[in-house]
């Protein structure tokens, strides 16, 4: 017998709020705020413990559980009875609200005891000399009565657990699991077995490993493949399994509506999910949702073009000669890409001397990589003269798995990290031989910048510390490897050289914008700020630099909002009123198609301006129900859901700088430059965005639009023959200002919440 | 817009502040309390229902809703009592013996609310004759069981036989609801109405009670 009480338990907003289905609801953010307020109590009521025992298993098994001599571990653990009573007590007071995060907050608790105990039990039954054969919960495993057993062997009622006659626990946030052990102390099969689970609808439901007959047949741009699968198995599952790209932006759970298909012959039976996403019409015609599409048998099914998909952002990044343009090698650059670089005076200073320690012979040329969470950027430098040859974007199709970095995380932990390595290799390989126009250039080096996540996915590392507080990273110092063993390919090869992080949340991306913009050799404190999937910021000079990472979400690249796009052609980019009338431009003057980042804030800032949108982020009717019109037609329009995913997003992004700047112990007027990364900085109205309060008052002058910071550091970096000591320098230069339960920061969230500067 | 629609509105957006000052408001204006509730919060509170049930909106939204509406209640519920006003109906419901699970009973509580009911939560691990000794007091129509698990769902039996036995089983409108609880379960035990969800069963209830009152 033993009992456990030591637990590092991190509730997770997004999880509990996912749980009340709060991300398909226009109160999403209303409900974070709630569960924010009301963390400090939970973690007050919270009393985690865990009892363990071994015991048999006697009358409770059948079939083929029911070996002679069977041992099991019985485990029971509780969140304790204040937490779990809390819900009960805010619903007596009327609270339904808080009563509901209670309850989701108290489960998300009770998951993440489970998932800390793995290891120990793990343990526990090693040193008893026993593997784990199976995992059982009642009462889909076995009869509730079990519960009893359990009790009985862990000794937990003496600390208080009770047990009613339907063998349900007191605190009623208590659960039980049965290890059955084997032999073999290397046997670990301590998860649940979703397989021999009745619970077919369960959101959870992980899919067996093994191979029967049926087959889909599946038809992309490319062609037509025929993948079995195993029954009990999504459609989306099977796409990943076999490399077949379709966006997952939520990570399959059914909630992003992106994962279209169509299916033409055989049937997939419709789920709810579907009904949200698809009119009665659509869903005659075949469409579903990959995630939510079990086959029962063989069908087929349609993919949708990649190129259709809408919010595939494309920066520009120069590079756009053929190769027919370009050897010209005898040239000094002076083209306009050159001159590009040029701007930011590190890559600068390493072109006004060639080759500068690096002993470059003429005619070598380099690969620099910025490998986004949404896209992946690659540029052929040639080295002597660091001209811009050609230039490669592609979409990370690492989104099948999940738009955001925890999307990932979460799947690479579940079993999917091989298949997210080979995702990314197959999109540096395809850019390698665009590039080098299939392996005849010369390429002598590569540098690559990335975030500590896609490091992690590209290298294979473990990746279960790095989800979950306190984030803890596998490796962010600088990796020198070469592109034979990173691409799995003989043949081709040459050095690489992957960029040093800082921590889980500031990686490399970062710390090679820093060296783009030189930040380690400026005098004067100036700020980055990287508006990405994840809002990164930094603040600093060549003494010390502050950085932190706020959780901004993809709206400022176009992702999340109902008619969103990136910056592409047709994207409204900028709007103003003219006689009462809302007039819009697009990039390149065409028809509109959707709306980019800096086209939503311009259009927040006018609906402000009109006051057809309360400081609050409340539309007013019609509006609020029927959506703004952007265009003539009506087609494009601006949602509450939009106006509610900016807000929280430049709310993250302020008060991360605040946060950050007044840490640093300095203010915004104090500050040098301002340098906006990313291809939102671009286009950006400084005064509108400092009418709706994303910059504080008075930037403007001082924002500099720094485009990709992390490629033209990796850039440089091909050029410097020093440049690895640099980064390593200047991630030994930054310290990260962790924001999350960062008090300064929860206050500042929920100030600049608002639309409009200081009310 | 006239006071009563725009309680009707606020409710809908879930604003528990601006719905006390408008019912206090209303009540200072010396309006019948009766179509304050009926009217005001009872209205906005459907269209929230119904909103739910298309898809519209989504639990945080009926949250929200049912919070501000039992802000304005507390305000409302001593005139409504002054003035007699009659609910919908009167239910009792709970969580059956050996059972300690509410979430789900709390839902049901709070939409029956919203539906014009006057309720009597007994809470968790409540006896069959318990839930009819409570209804026979306050001359409830309608009892709603809830359960978790299939080992304790027996119990929604017991409390059905035990209404039989003491021939009470025609006053009562009998409601059961739960996880795993399913409409051949409800015919199996002779249950009156099994609903998958708490809207549903509100709105269930509502009609069951009307055309009981009306026949």
């Amino acid at each position: 017998m033993k009992k456990i009480t030591e637990f590092q338990i991190r509730i997770s907003p997004d999880s509990v709020c996912s749980m009340l289905n709060a991300d398909r609801s226009l109160l999403a953010d209303e409900m974070r705020e709630e569960l924010e307020e009301m963390l400090s109590e939970a973690y007050e009521r919270l009393e985690p413990a865990a009892y363990l025992g071994f015991g048999d298993t006697e009358g409770f098994l059948y079939g083929e559980d029911q070996l002679p001599g069977q041992e099991a571990l019985y485990v029971i653990c509780t969140v304790g009875e204040r937490l779990s009573s809390w819900s009960s007590e805010l619903f007596r007071q009327g609270d339904c609200v808080r009563a509901m995060l209670a309850d989701a907050a108290a489960d998300n608790c009770l998951f993440q005891l489970d998932g800390q105990l793995r290891e120990q039990i793990s343990a526990l039954c090693r040193e008893h000399g026993r593997g784990i054969r199976r995992r059982l919960e009642a009462p889909q495993d076995a009869p509730m009565r079990i519960q009893k057993k359990a009790l009985d062997v862990t000794g937990a009622a003496q600390y208080g657990i009770g047990i009613t006659e339907g063998f349900m626990y007191r605190p009623v946030k208590s659960v039980c699991q049965v290890y059955l052990l084997s032999e073999n102390p290397e046997e670990n099969n301590s998860e649940h077995d979703c397989s021999r689970c009745p619970n077919t609808s369960c959101r959870m439901r992980r899919s067996p490993g093994d191979v029967t007959e049926p087959s889909v047949t599946v038809i992309t741009g490319e062609g037509q493949r025929t993948l079995p699968f195993v029954r009990g198995k999504i459609i989306l599952e099977i796409l990943r399994e076999n490399g077949i790209y379709i966006a997952a932006l939520c990570s399959g759970r059914g909630t992003c509506g992106k994962c279209r298909i169509r299916v033409t012959e055989g049937t997939l039976p419709v789920a709810a999910e579907d009904r949200l996403f698809f009119e009665e019409a659509e869903l005659e015609a075949g469409f579903r949702l990959a995630c939510t599409a079990f086959p029962e048998g063989a069908c087929t099914v349609l993919i949708p073009d990649l190129a259709e998909e809408k919010e595939f952002y494309v920066p520009d990044i120069g590079g756009k000669e053929t190769a027919a343009d370009w050897p010209d090698r005898t040239q000094e650059g002076k083209g306009s890409e050159e001159a590009a670089l040029k701007r930011d005076g590190r890559a600068a200073a390493c072109e006004a001397a060639p080759g500068r320690g690096g002993g470059v012979n003429a005619g070598e040329y380099g690969i620099a990589v910025d490998i986004g969470t949404t896209t992946v950027a690659m540029q052929l430098i040639d080295l002597r003269s660091g001209k811009i040859m050609k230039a490669h974007t592609a979409l990370n199709i690492q989104r099948m798995y999940g738009a955001d970095v925890i999307g990932r995380i979460e799947a690479a932990v579940k079993g999917s990290a091989g298949e997210l390595k080979e995702c990314i290799r197959q999109v540096l390989q395809s850019g390698v031989d665009s590039l080098t126009e299939g392996g005849h250039v010369p390429v002598s080096r590569m540098v690559i910048g990335a975030n500590t996540a896609m490091v992690h996915l590209l290298m294979g590392y473990p990746c279960e510390s790095l989800g979950i507080f306190p984030f803890r990273t596998y490796n962010i110092q600088r990796i020198e490897t070469a592109w034979d063993s990173l691409s799995g390919q003989k043949g081709l090869s040459f050095p690489v050289r992957i960029c040093p992080g800082v921590s889980a949340y500031i990686g490399g991306d970062i710390t090679s914008g820093l060296y783009a913009l030189g930040f380690h050799e400026r005098e004067r404190v100036s700020v980055l700020i990287d508006l990405g999937t994840n809002g990164e910021m930094a603040v600093g000079n060549r003494e010390r630099i502050l950085a932190a990472s706020a959780a901004a979400g993809p709206a400022f690249e176009g992702g999340n909002l109902a008619c969103g796009t990136g910056s592409i052609p047709g994207a409204v980019c900028h709007a103003a009123w003219k006689d009462g009338t809302l007039c819009v431009e697009t990039i390149g003057g065409e028809e509109p198609t959707g709306i980019c980042g800096t086209g939503i804030l311009e259009i927040i800032a006018c609906l402000l301006e009109a006051e057809l949108m309360d400081e609050t982020g409340r539309l007013e009717e019609p509006y609020a129900s029927e959506g703004f019109p952007v265009d003539e037609q009506g087609r494009i329009r601006v949602f509450q859901k939009d106006i509610r995913e900016i807000q929280l997003a430049k709310a993250a992004v302020r008060a991360g700088l605040e946060t950050l700047l007044d840490e640093y112990g300095t203010a915004i007027d104090e500050v040098d430059e301002i340098f906006l990364a990313g291809g939102f900085g671009y286009e950006l109205d400084i005064g509108r965005a400092e009418a709706v309060g994303l910059l504080p008052a008075g930037c403007a002058g001082r924002v500099r639009a720094a485009g990709n910071t992390c490629l033209k550091g990796a850039a440089a970096g091909l050029l410097d023959g020093e440049s690895g000591k640099t980064l390593d320098y200047i991630a030994g230069l930054v310290r990260e200002i962790p924001l999350s339960g960062n008090p300064k920061f929860s206050e500042l969230y929920m100030e600049y919440m608002c639309f409009g500067e200081e009310e | 817009m006239g006071l009563i629609e725009e309680i009707s509105e606020f409710l809908q957006k879930g604003r528990s502040k601006k719905i006390k000052e408008l019912v206090q408001k209303a009540l200072d204006e010396n309006m019948d309390p009766k179509v304050i509730l009926n009217e005001g919060l009872l209205s906005g509170m459907m269209i929230v229902g119904a909103k739910f049930k298309n898809n519209e909106v989504f639990v945080p939204e009926v949250l929200v809703a049912a919070r501000a509406m039992n802000a304005g209640l507390a305000l409302l519920e001593p005139k409504l009592a002054e003035v007699g006003n009659e609910p919908v109906g009167r239910a009792v419901i709970g969580t059956v013996q050996g059972d300690l699970h509410d979430i789900g009973k709390n839902l049901v509580g709070m939409m029956f609310k919203g539906a014009g009911f006057e309720v009597c939560d007994m809470g968790v691990d409540v006896g069959a004759d318990a839930f009819i000794d409570r209804a026979e007091e306050l001359g409830a129509d309608v009892i709603g069981m809830s359960a978790l698990l299939s080992t304790t769902m027996p119990q929604m039996q017991e409390c059905i036989q035990r209404l039989e036995e003491r021939g009470l089983r025609e006053k009562y409108i009998v409601m059961i609801g739960g996880a795993p609880v399913t409409e051949d379960f409800a015919k199996e035990i002779g249950a009156d109405y099994y609903t998958p969800d708490a809207a549903s069963a509100a709105e269930t209830a509502r009609n069951a009670v009307m055309e009981r009152k009306s026949a």
